[in-house]
């Protein structure tokens, strides 16, 4: 510190620690809100990545959708819909994905495997115990792209799945809902008006993906379709990729199989939505970024605030320290070797605030990353460098742009009137 | 001539109310001199010494300094004499709280185009005023006699050609009081040109010429034969 600025301005702040802890206490507050909000965004993030890891990152969904082009005329149908396009969770029901489409989808180039599948709600029952729960009708090959493990038993053949058989394979949740401390495998379990036995149970949150929770059952998809739900169609179909690099090229060829399949020539017609794990990964993105958006705006709201507090205290400190304004000036301090001296104090000032408030939001996002982890969740420590430097820079700037008015004022007093004050 | 002032009026304004100060000053000043300037309390010669020491501007008149007329210097160019030619020792001393003396005597150099051994010439000035033992302590942990040697130290720092002292000994026992009055003389005969602003005759009659000034008007200016002068020793503290 041999610039004699900074060894006045570093005299300046040390002259009462406590009134330069309060100053900058509330650019402490904002940048550690900023970083804690960065920190625990990152965070979330890993775990969402960790999710999409465990469903499988080389995987493409196909799944049935409201035509573009319709939209409009059925979302005013069911406007309280999350998904107003999804035929899922829509009251028109998109006929046209059959299991022939996976068929063709396999023989894509690029495409490792697939399996369609069907969805639907129903009573589960053993012994006195019921159940309402989702029932997932798949092809036998999601046992090899799911990444869930089955813990006890197996899952279903391709022979099982054709020949309609009556077997299920649990969640882990629904199995202890419904079994209790019993072992659910080779008992027989009521779905709606079948008995199906039981030939596996799930691994504890073995599978991630996000509609697997442990509670639902897994049955072969011709099963569902033709002896439950008395359709022919499919709902999605989750398609596993040899290189995942390739994820775009090869979701082109799945809406070119579809398109033709399907006789769509106009893409505004398209009754089905490909979507890449990148593409969800970047749906993800684009919210989290909203809110983190939204949240550092509110934080900045405290830098402002704490940015007025450090003008203020500067305009105090200039008029404590007029004797001594007026000393420098009298011993051939220039004005702008003033305006940089208190420049730099402010600065200071709230660099202090910025690395404490760094040091304590890079503290709180720490925190939870451990209460997340203690949860279970894959949940990493991350304090993004940009936002690190981010965060010193704005403080520094805040410096400035409050330092700048108090500063000037202190430069231009007079000598002479200054030295009288003392 | 080092300084000379031509009808240097000095004007305050005051919300509205003009009150003038100076009334058309002219003084002369030769390197080397030893000068008191004099004057009951309100009679304008701080007003005096701060416009010579280019604190203040005169509102009217000219200001020669070393030959150069400095009308139209700029702030910058008047800093930049302040720093170079001329020292200031304050009667409140003026140091720098929580910070040592070697600190307080190296101020000046900061503010100097010179960037290079500050704490050699600091330790210099410093021998000078018999306080080289002294560098690390604070500036509250000294005596008021010590202060105002540390004061002169940093007026010296930057080797300037005029020293203006105002009332330098007014905060000080008659001990200490000599001791600074003796440093001030033993400047003088270096080849130093001491200006000594007081309103005590005894202190006065160290310089070699006294101005008399009343009412912002120089009344009297008179040299002072060397039989008549105040000599001070160096009193140990």
């Amino acid at each position: 510190m041999s610039n004699p600025y900074f060894k006045q301005a570093i005299r300046g702040v040390k002259s009462n620690p406590s009134r330069t802890f309060l100053t900058t206490l509330g650019i402490m507050i904002g940048i550690g809100t900023v970083i804690l909000v960065l920190g625990a965004g990152e965070g979330f993030k890993s775990y969402i990545n960790a999710q999409v890891d465990a469903f499988g990152s080389n995987i493409i969904i196909a799944q049935t959708s409201l035509p573009p082009s319709t939209k409009a005329r059925s979302s005013t149908n069911s406007s309280s819909s999350s998904h107003p396009n999804s035929s899922a969770s829509n009251a028109i029901p998109i006929t046209t994905l059959k299991m022939h489409d996976v068929e063709d989808i396999k023989n894509i180039p690029n495409v490792k495997n697939a399996y369609g599948a069907s969805i639907g709600q129903q009573v589960v029952t053993y012994k006195n115990t019921s159940k309402t729960t989702l029932i997932f009708g798949s092809s036998f090959a999601r046992f090899d792209i799911d990444k869930g493990v089955i813990a006890n038993g197996r899952g279903f053949s391709d022979q099982e799945d054709k020949g309609l058989a009556q077997v299920a394979v649990l969640g882990d949740k629904i199995a202890t809902d419904l079994f209790a401390d019993e072992n659910p495998v080779g008992k027989f379990v009521r779905v709606g008006n079948y008995n199906f036995e039981v030939i596996g149970v799930y691994e504890k949150k073995s599978s991630l993906d996000p509609t697997n929770d442990g509670t639902q059952i897994v049955i072969p998809v011709t099963t569902l379709q033709k002896k439950i739900q008395g359709i022919d169609y499919l709902i999605y179909t989750v398609i596993q990729l040899e290189d995942n690099s390739k994820a775009d090229v090869t979701s082109l060829d799945v809406v070119d199989v579809l398109r033709r399949n399907h006789y769509i020539s106009d893409p505004a017609k398209d009754d089905f939505k490909v979507q890449t794990q990148k593409e969800s990964l970047s749906t993800f993105d684009t919210i989290l970024q909203a809110i983190t958006f939204l949240l550092i705006a509110i934080a900045s709201i405290s830098l402002i605030v704490g940015g007025v507090g450090v003008m203020n205290i500067m305009y105090v400190i200039v008029t404590e320290r007029i004797g001594e304004i007026g000393l420098k000036k009298a011993l051939g301090a220039r004005n702008k070797d003033i305006l940089y001296e208190f420049l730099i104090e402010a600065i200071i000032l709230t660099l202090i605030g910025g690395v404490v408030g760094i040091i304590g939001g890079a503290l709180g996002a720490f925190a939870i990353s451990k209460i997340a982890q203690g949860f279970g969740l894959t949940w990493k420590f991350i304090v993004p460098l940009w936002g690190i430097i981010l965060s010193v820079s704005v403080s520094a700037i805040i410096g400035i742009v409050f330092g700048v008015f108090p500063a000037r004022n202190a430069a231009k007093l007079n000598p002479i009137e200054a030295l009288n004050k003392e | 001539m080092l300084i000379e002032l031509k009808n240097i009026v000095k004007n305050y304004d005051n919300g509205g109310i003009i009150t003038r100060v100076l009334h058309g000053v002219n003084l002369g000043v030769e390197d080397g001199e030893f000068i008191a300037i004099i004057g009951p309390s309100g009679s304008g010669k701080s007003t005096l010494m701060h416009t010579i020491g280019f604190l203040d501007r005169p509102t009217e008149g000219d200001y020669l300094f070393n030959g150069e007329n400095t009308k139209d210097f700029t702030d910058d160019e008047l800093a930049r004499i302040r720093n170079e030619r001329i020292g200031f020792v304050f009667q409140s001393f003026n140091l720098l709280p929580r910070t040592t003396v070697l600190d307080n005597v190296m101020l000046p150099l900061f503010y100097s185009t010179n960037k290079k051994g500050h704490e050699h010439k600091a330790k210099v000035a410093l021998e000078a005023v018999g306080l080289g033992d002294r560098l690390q302590f604070m500036s509250n942990q000294i005596s008021g006699g010590q202060k105002q040697r540390v004061a002169i130290a940093r007026a010296l720092v930057c080797d300037p050609k005029v020293i203006f002292a105002d009332e330098p000994t007014g905060n000080l026992d008659s001990k200490s009081g000599s001791t600074v009055m003796h440093i001030l003389e033993k400047l003088n005969k270096e080849g130093r040109t001491i200006i000594l602003v007081t309103h005590d005759m005894n202190v006065a009659l160290h310089a070699k010429r006294i101005v008399t000034i009343r009412d912002g008007e120089i009344v009297k200016d008179q040299p002072i034969p060397e039989s008549e002068r105040v000599h001070s020793k160096a009193v140990s503290d």
